[in-house]
């Protein structure tokens, strides 16, 4: 009898958790129904200034890329801190919400439901590819303007959604910066590795695309699971390739390992990362191993005109340093600023015309957009470690 | 450019490194179901467990031991015992009361228990990477252009000795005996007075603590650490356990060693897109031929 109620109380209290779990989350719920009615005052009246115009995040606040999702975040609400101060857009205050998509596509499907049921005004945010992807659908079906912080994959581009622009330059731009990255250092075998994921495995393809035609010749081409832990297999392959330089088109995390193992495995020609990899965290991770690696990135904040002064300002609030995106994110909302003051109004029609024909100079660079709402000029540029730090590199 | 017999030396010691991983993980899968016929499914977050509590204590004896050998052995030590304690107490907490329930419900346990240790990790270290820095000095033996890192050659001297001195515990000792007793045959070993709870429960302690050792090594080998590591590991190690024939402590050690090899062949012989697809493509068809696994026995149901 005794292990029936023991049974009984487990399930009583299993019950409970769950009531609680719902009570918690109950909360945001009611703050999106909020969010509605004011969304409802602005339909009626949208030049009436004192409402809020909420922003929608999609970024990966947890898992393999949590860290480039807090800093996403992190830079997001700093840009929208500083607009509300100065008085807002039209004067409406700017408001943000965030949903994790852990870069993990089915977790991103779920996170843009939820984004929408919430109602916001507009979208932002997109770091991995493969998990922006199946979002981007659903926000276009909602009518959603999104603008793409991070994610830089050319299958957005051929998804050709209207409204969705690409704030960061796509692969094809970091492949052109890469080829001339070659040619300065003289060398013609190449071998990348990919995850097998949209992101890496897009940048793999435009480099076996488009360096054969600038006269490179692809030895070998490499997966890595992503988390997995042993590479050395690969290496050999790719030593007995005779590969004189190696393009890593993951992620740091992996990264670190990838440049570990290349090294501990005897490979001594060049290694080369893509902006994926574009982190402090990958020198301190590779340790003595990082010293040469080079890293075709997006916008460096440390060397843009207006750096420090964001460093600073970023570093007092959060503690910590912008991320390799910061800026991008942080550009976003002042074009998405720019736009709807462009525009007059939050209406679908007039922002997305004003983003589209959009000339901001960011912190990130020239944003402007070509027929096909990627960025008209690319962006990239090369680093190199020295001394465990990231160094300007003119190509 | 290396020379064929480098490609092979190097790709020989790539594949046992990455076997002893395998192995090491594989014979607590191993061990665990010929006692009580379980898929542990918890057992690859028992790895990845292991490998956060030796990241861990290494960060707070760095400081006095000093981060090299003594340091990572002491680590190791500590992460055998705290994930052998953990092991035995999931047997005890979760296990044990269904024991006499359908084996289905025991694998469903098991599941649960992953995601519980997955996600217990993951809430810890907020979902981020961690590294895991040693000050272990480089270099090793050199033949050509190959080279083999002390580090290589420590863990693959680790893993034969605890190999070594499995066999003679389970061969041997009175507890091992109990233990291959039970897995023939648990009513006639309880009339013998042998205590089959405990003796289960040493089981899962033992298998615990060598999964932890291979999460400790793989965090000094590979250098980073996150919390979904135990997910493929665990699969792979369970293939292994399978090869080798699930319930066969030299079968997993076979197993695990012969995966690891067949994964380097695949990756030198058709690039690391394929790797998986031939290593499991050779164990389907080995299957088909020994369907019991390489050491594996006939299992002969009683009516």
């Amino acid at each position: 009898m005794t292990k029936k109620w023991l049974l009984l109380l487990i399930m009583v209290l299993t019950l409970a958790l769950f009531a609680f779990g719902c009570a918690e989350s109950g909360e945001p719920a009611t703050e999106g129904q909020g969010g509605e009615e004011q969304a409802g005052e602005e339909s009626t009246g949208e030049e009436t200034s004192g409402g809020v115009i909420e922003i929608g995040v999609l970024a990966p606040t947890t898992g393999s890329e949590a860290y480039y999702g807090n800093d996403m975040v992190q830079s997001y609400q700093m840009a929208i801190d500083e607009i509300n101060e100065a008085g807002g857009v039209l004067g409406n205050t700017l408001e943000l919400f965030v949903e994790d998509d852990a870069c993990d596509a089915a977790q991103a499907a779920t996170a843009a439901s939820k984004i929408i049921s919430a109602e916001p005004d507009f979208v932002v945010g997109g770091y991995c590819s493969g998990a922006t992807i199946p979002a981007l659908q659903q926000f276009y079906d909602a009518g959603l303007i999104m603008l793409v912080s991070c994610a830089n994959s050319t299958n957005i581009t051929d998804l050709a959604l209207e409204q969705t622009f690409m704030i960061n330059s796509p692969g094809t731009h970091a492949v052109q910066t890469l080829s001339a990255l070659l040619s300065s250092l003289g060398v013609t075998k190449v071998a990348t590795i990919h995850q097998g994921d949209d992101y890496t495995k897009n940048l793999s393809d435009i480099c076996e695309a488009q360096l054969p035609e600038a006269g490179f010749e692809i030895v070998a081409v490499e997966v890595m699971e992503k988390g997995a832990a042993d590479v050395s297999a690969i290496v050999t392959a790719i030593r007995n390739a005779g590969a004189e330089f190696v393009y890593w088109c993951g992620y740091h995390a992996d990264g670190s390992n990838v440049i570990k193992q290349l090294r501990q495995g005897g490979y001594e020609g060049y290694i080369c990362c893509g902006d994926g990899s574009a982190s402090p965290e990958l020198i301190t991770a590779c340790g003595p191993d990082g010293e040469g690696v080079y890293v075709t990135s997006p916008p460096n904040v440390e060397l843009a005109e207006g750096g420090e002064e964001y460093i600073a300002k970023y570093t007092d609030l959060y503690g910590t340093g912008p991320g390799a995106y910061s800026t991008l994110c942080y550009d976003t909302i002042y074009v998405l600023k720019e736009a709807i003051e462009t525009a007059g109004s939050t209406d679908y029609e007039a922002v997305r015309d004003a983003i589209q024909n959009i000339e901001y100079q960011g912190l990130s660079g020239l944003i402007k957009f070509a027929e096909n709402r990627e960025l008209a000029v690319s962006n990239f540029i090369v680093m190199q470690i020295e001394d465990g730090a990231f160094k300007l590199i003119e190509p | 450019m290396l020379s064929a017999g480098e490609v092979i030396l190097q790709q020989l010691m790539n594949g046992l490194i990455l076997g002893s991983f395998y192995a090491l993980i594989a014979l607590g899968y191993s061990m665990v179901y010929g006692i009580i016929k379980l898929l542990n499914f918890a057992h690859g977050d028992i790895y990845m467990t292991g490998a956060f509590v030796g990241f861990f204590v290494f960060g707070i004896l760095a400081g006095t031991v000093g981060s090299s050998w003594g340091g990572v052995i002491l680590a190791m030590l500590a992460a055998m015992c705290v994930c052998g304690l953990l092991g035995f107490l999931i047997q005890l907490l979760a296990y044990r009361p269904l024991f006499d329930a359908p084996r289905l419900s025991l694998l469903i346990t098991a599941i649960g228990v992953s995601l519980i240790l997955y996600n217990t990790v993951m809430i810890i270290t907020n979902g981020e990477y961690m590294f895991f820095q040693h000050s272990i000095p480089a270099g090793g033996l050199t033949f050509g252009n190959v080279t083999i890192t002390w580090v290589q050659l420590v863990l693959l001297a680790i893993t034969a000795v605890l190999m070594l001195v499995l066999s003679w515990f389970i061969g041997t000792t009175i507890w091992g005996k109990a233990m291959r007793a039970i897995s023939l045959d648990k009513p006639t070993c309880r009339l013998m007075g042998i205590n089959v709870n405990k003796i289960i429960g040493l089981t899962f302690f033992i298998g615990s603590a060598l999964a932890a050792v291979a999460g400790v090594m793989s965090c000094v080998y590979y250098g980073s650490l996150h919390y979904f590591m135990g997910y493929m590991m665990g699969i792979k190690a369970f293939t292994a356990a399978v090869i080798g024939g699930i319930g066969s402590i030299p079968g997993a050690m076979l197993g695990g060693l012969l995966l690891g090899l067949l994964e380097a062949a695949g990756t030198q012989a058709l690039g690391s897109s394929w790797k998986d697809v031939f290593a499991f493509s050779l164990l389907i068809i080995m299957l088909i031929f020994k369907p019991t696994g390489l050491l594996g026995k006939t299992e002969i149901e009683r009516m």
